[in-house]
């Protein structure tokens, strides 16, 4: 128990450290700031991978004046995000939706650790060897031995 | 003489000599002839002169603008600067498969030379049979739809467009495709030997580990590679950024992380003969991969700022994928019973355990690349839908598996052979563990806030000092030879790796962007820089005229964004200039014109944390590919791993089970 | 399982099939008649300064079809189908069934001016200073059309130029 003791102080630091770090700050979020998270999820529309909020062309300027109107009008995130999918098509959006076909871009990959982990636990379970303990023949066969 | 004559011809000699070297092989080893495999060799040295006669009738064509080649008319230009020019040699997409060729007749010529001593050896010929018939393809696609000395039809014109201009803006692009290359090309070779050993049934003698530096090589290029196109990006594209989770981004690093993933694996193998299909399948599924995104690169099927042209490519390479996957997959399940392994992992917390799960891990990252780049193709074919799988895709699915991935490399160096105590663990990791424990608490008491940086500084700090007590220990038993060889080299890779990660969390959550309108004269104060616009002139280049803006930076050096105008593009294409400082930097970009009523314009100011530790990490861990590649001091299979630790328990030797 | 290599070999040789196959399928963009949440609905409203000043509202133009253009003048298919657009133009011109409206997309009025100068222009072209048209129209690029019926409502989208024969096709097939 004493040996294990600097680790779980090490780990109670971590904990306390990273729940400092991820606290959230006080105030509200400045619209700016808002804007830009929006703006992050939105694809610049005559870019292939830039979002709007790093893509200097015409349209992706565009789309942050909307996005500043509709947070200055006290929209919210999804009401934005869903009004620009209502004028470009949902590809307009970076994160893809979570339901329906297209939400299995989410779901296949944890699927695929979960069968990883279970097919890595059976592998183990195969690799252990067999008759670790001693049968009585075993110990009948060395008495044997010994006394040979 | 004619250049298109010239280079035609070697482009035939060459697929030819493939063709025929291929089929002289086969026949050699069908009929199990030694000396028709060593025969064999010639025809890889007629395909290296070919390679070279076509890629300098090409290169000749280039620099002496001879504009009765189609692909010189396309792509040349005379007010194009020398440099460019030489590498407009692929800049295109008919030239890059003649650099391709070129780059895979070079390594099967370096095979031949290598193993030249076991030449008639049927391994060293399925080998170069397989990288014949890669060379085959490739030289094949040259003859057709990739044709780079197809002649102009009519009237020849006495300029040319010049290269992309993004491709002239910066001189790294003169050498980011010949290292990519050098890297994507490389895995050929250890592919080719991966199906001979195969083909051969011959999978327990280590000729898997003998081509393990070759692989390294090419990893190193790679590596090299995909930074250099980050490198590009940044200092030349405007955005301000370095990795956007672009296809053809995801297409070179898709077969990093299985190349990645071999190198590790492939220590066990060479330890105690197991994680063989792993070993198999990750160098086919590299090589594919290689082939997969050159696909998704050249065939127009995604756009992107690399897409040149659409032709009948796509169809040709798709079906090349699809042939090296069948036989890769086919022999792996016909070969399947004779690859499982004598021997079995004792104990998930072993180094075969941590090497085992480092498979895994890679595997998975590399699986949701590959899904979120092809997921929106597969959807539009399904049910006619346009989506988009952009970064908050990629960084949430592949965030965790990264900082897994830093954990392992803190931890996995430490863990013995076989079967690890909790005791060896505790006094091997404790030191490293408290340095990522203190710099976790120094970071959010500086004020660094957000889960995942605060997450990838404490493991990188935990990592970096897990390499550096390995390095110590070496360095402390051996002295600086000690440094060399796989296992240090190995460690340098990885405190190099542990910087990019640091760089990249910080500069990708920390970063603040900000436009501002200047007048002559005028300043502005943005995070703690000041930006003064001082004036605007034009200038006016061979190949381009630009409209430069002088801005002084925190009162010192001149920087100068720009807006180019090329003859024959379409739009403004923007030049930014970068301060690059040790803690951040600043990114301009000139975002209009000077307005008419106050000559004023719209500076756009990025200020970045840590980018050039991206670069410094790429170097480091250049240095240590080289330093692994170095043979290091022959161990005994005796010797351990490291430090002994002083009261571990010796292991108890078992009691024979007895003979039935 | 017997011989679970050969299952687990056939079973990543179907996907990899699988994925062969649909790429196989995908075609490369060009001019395309695009999909678009907009049609259906009724055109969201353009109401702008023309170059030559004046106001012009899309629903005073109810009653004809119109064919919305947005175009750039350094865009090479915009200059390419510009012709196509003046022959539209003048066929349609006689009984007004048909009309033009054009909207510039990431350009100036006065370059837009100068390409008048040069190439006839026998329709009001709009001004899109800070790209929210484009945005209401959902534009990625130019250039791209939409066809709007006589009753506001949006008919289709074109990617890419445009050519006369097509947008007559198009009428055709709304008249049937």
């Amino acid at each position: 128990m004493k040996r294990w003791a600097p680790w779980v102080a090490l780990l109670l630091v971590v904990v306390v450290a990273l729940v400092a770090g991820t606290r959230d700050g006080d105030g509200p979020e400045p619209v700016s700031h808002r804007v830009d998270r929006i703006a992050h999820g939105v694809r610049c529309p005559t870019c292939r991978e830039l979002s709007a909020a790093e893509s200097d062309a015409a349209a992706a300027k565009a789309v942050r004046l909307a996005i500043r109107r509709d947070v200055e009008a006290g929209r919210t995130d999804g009401e934005i995000r869903a009004a620009l999918a209502d004028r470009y098509g949902r590809d307009i959006l970076l994160t893809p939706a979570a339901s329906g076909v297209v939400g299995l871009v989410w779901v296949l990959p944890v699927v695929g650790v979960v069968i990883a982990i279970g097919l890595l636990v059976l592998a183990f379970r195969r690799w252990r060897p067999v008759g670790r303990h001693p049968t009585d023949d075993d110990r009948a066969l060395v008495e044997r031995a010994l006394t040979e | 003489m004619n250049n298109a004559v010239l280079g035609q011809s070697a482009v035939i000699l060459g697929f030819l000599a493939a063709v025929s070297g291929a089929a002289a092989l086969a026949y050699g080893l069908q009929q199990r002839r030694p000396a028709v495999v060593r025969a064999g060799r010639t025809y890889v040295w007629l395909l290296l002169g070919a390679a070279l006669v076509a890629c300098l009738a090409m290169e000749r064509a280039l620099i002496t603008h001879d504009f009765s080649l189609k692909y010189v008319a396309e792509n040349g230009s005379r007010t194009t600067p020398l440099l460019y020019t030489i590498a407009s040699l692929w800049g295109a997409l008919a030239g890059s498969i003649l650099l391709w060729g070129l780059v895979l007749s070079g390594y099967l010529t370096a095979v031949t030379v290598r193993f030249r001593r076991h030449a008639d050896d049927p391994i060293v010929g399925w080998a170069l049979l397989v990288g014949l018939v890669v060379a085959a393809f490739f030289f094949g696609l040259m003859l057709g739809p990739a044709n780079p000395f197809r002649t102009v039809s009519g009237a020849v014109v006495g300029d040319g467009p010049g290269p992309n201009p993004l491709l002239q803006n910066h001189p790294l692009m003169a050498y980011h495709p010949p290292m990519l290359y050098l890297g994507y090309v490389g895995f050929t070779v250890p592919f080719a030997f991966a199906i001979a050993a195969l083909a051969t049934g011959r999978l327990g003698e280590g000729w898997l580990v003998e081509t393990r530096r070759w692989t390294l090589f090419a990893w190193g290029f790679l590596s090299v590679g995909i930074l250099l196109g980050a490198w590009w990006s940044y200092e030349v594209l405007g955005w301000g950024g370095f990795w956007a989770w672009d296809p053809v981004e995801n297409a070179s690093f898709l077969p990093w992380l299985t190349a990645t993933a071999y190198l590790h694996s492939v220590m066990v193998q060479e330890r105690r003969g197991m994680l063989r299909v792993w070993n198999l399948s990750l160098l086919i599924s590299t090589f594919s991969l290689t082939i997969l995104g050159t696909f998704l690169t050249r065939s127009g099927v995604l756009d992107s700022v690399h897409s040149f042209t659409e032709s009948s490519i796509g169809p040709l390479l798709l079906v090349f994928f699809g042939v090296v996957v069948a036989v890769g997959v086919g022999l792996i399940g016909w070969r399947g019973d004779e690859l499982r392994a004598p021997g079995s992992v004792d104990s998930p917390v072993s180094r075969e355990g941590a090497f085992l799960l480092n498979n895994l891990l890679f595997a998975a990252f590399a699986f949701v690349v590959l899904l979120g780049t092809v997921f929106p193709l597969v959807v539009e074919a399904v049910n006619g839908d346009r989506i988009s799988v952009g970064r908050p895709y990629f960084d949430r699915m592949t965030g965790p598996i990264g900082l897994a991935l830093l954990f392992m490399m803190a931890v996995a160096p430490a863990l013995p052979w076989r079967k690890a105590s909790g005791e060896l663990l505790r006094t091997r990791l404790q030191v490293p563990a408290w340095v990522g424990a203190l710099t976790l608490v120094g970071c959010v008491v500086a004020g660094v806030h957000g889960l995942t940086p605060l997450l990838a500084f404490g493991l990188g700090a935990f990592a970096a000092a897990a390499a550096v007590r390995q390095l110590v220990l070496a360095t402390r038993r051996q002295g600086v030879r000690g440094l060399l060889g796989r296992a240090n080299g190995g460690m340098v890779v990885h405190l190099g790796v542990v910087v990019i990660a640091v760089a990249f969390a910080a500069s990708t959550s920390y970063s603040h962007r900000s436009e501002v309108r200047l007048r002559p004269g005028q300043s502005a104060l943005v995070r703690g820089h000041r930006v003064t616009f001082l004036r605007v002139h034009e200038e006016k280049h061979g190949n381009r005229t630009s409209l430069v803006a002088s801005i002084r930076v925190d009162g010192g050096r001149v920087f100068a964004p720009a807006l180019s105008r090329f003859p024959f593009a379409s739009q403004s294409i923007g030049t930014p200039s970068v301060r690059t400082g040790l803690r951040e930097d600043v990114y301009l970009t000139l975002l209009s014109a000077p307005r008419a009523s106050d000559g004023s314009i719209v500076l756009g100011v990025l200020v970045r944390p840590l980018v050039v530790w991206l670069w410094i990490g790429g170097g480091v861990m250049a240095i240590g590919t080289l330093m692994a590649a170095v043979p290091g001091r022959r161990r005994l299979p005796t010797s351990p791993a490291s430090a002994p630790v002083p009261d571990a328990a010796p292991p108890r030797v078992p009691v024979a089970a007895p003979a039935p | 399982m017997k011989r679970p290599a050969l299952w687990i070999a056939a079973t990543v040789l179907l996907v990899a099939a699988a994925l062969t196959a649909v790429l196989a399928t995908r075609s490369p963009a060009v001019t395309k008649i695009a999909d678009s949440p907009l049609i259906g609905r009724i055109a969201p409203d353009v109401s702008g300064k023309a170059l030559d000043g004046a106001t012009v509202r899309l629903a005073d133009l109810r009653g004809s079809f119109v064919v919305l253009n947005f175009f750039a003048t350094w865009c090479i298919p915009c200059q390419r189908e510009h012709p196509e657009l003046v022959r539209f133009s003048q066929q349609h011109a006689a009984d007004g069934s048909a009309r033009v409206l054009q909207v510039i997309f990431d350009d100036t009025a006065a370059a837009a001016r100068d390409f008048g100068k040069t190439n006839q222009v026998d329709w009001p072209v709009v001004e899109d200073p800070d790209g929210q048209v484009a945005l209401d129209f959902g534009v990625r690029g130019p250039p791209e059309s939409f066809l709007i019926g006589p009753d506001g409502l949006v008919l289709f989208k074109i990617v890419g130029q445009v050519d006369a024969a097509g947008l007559n096709r198009l009428l055709n097939e709304v008249a049937r």
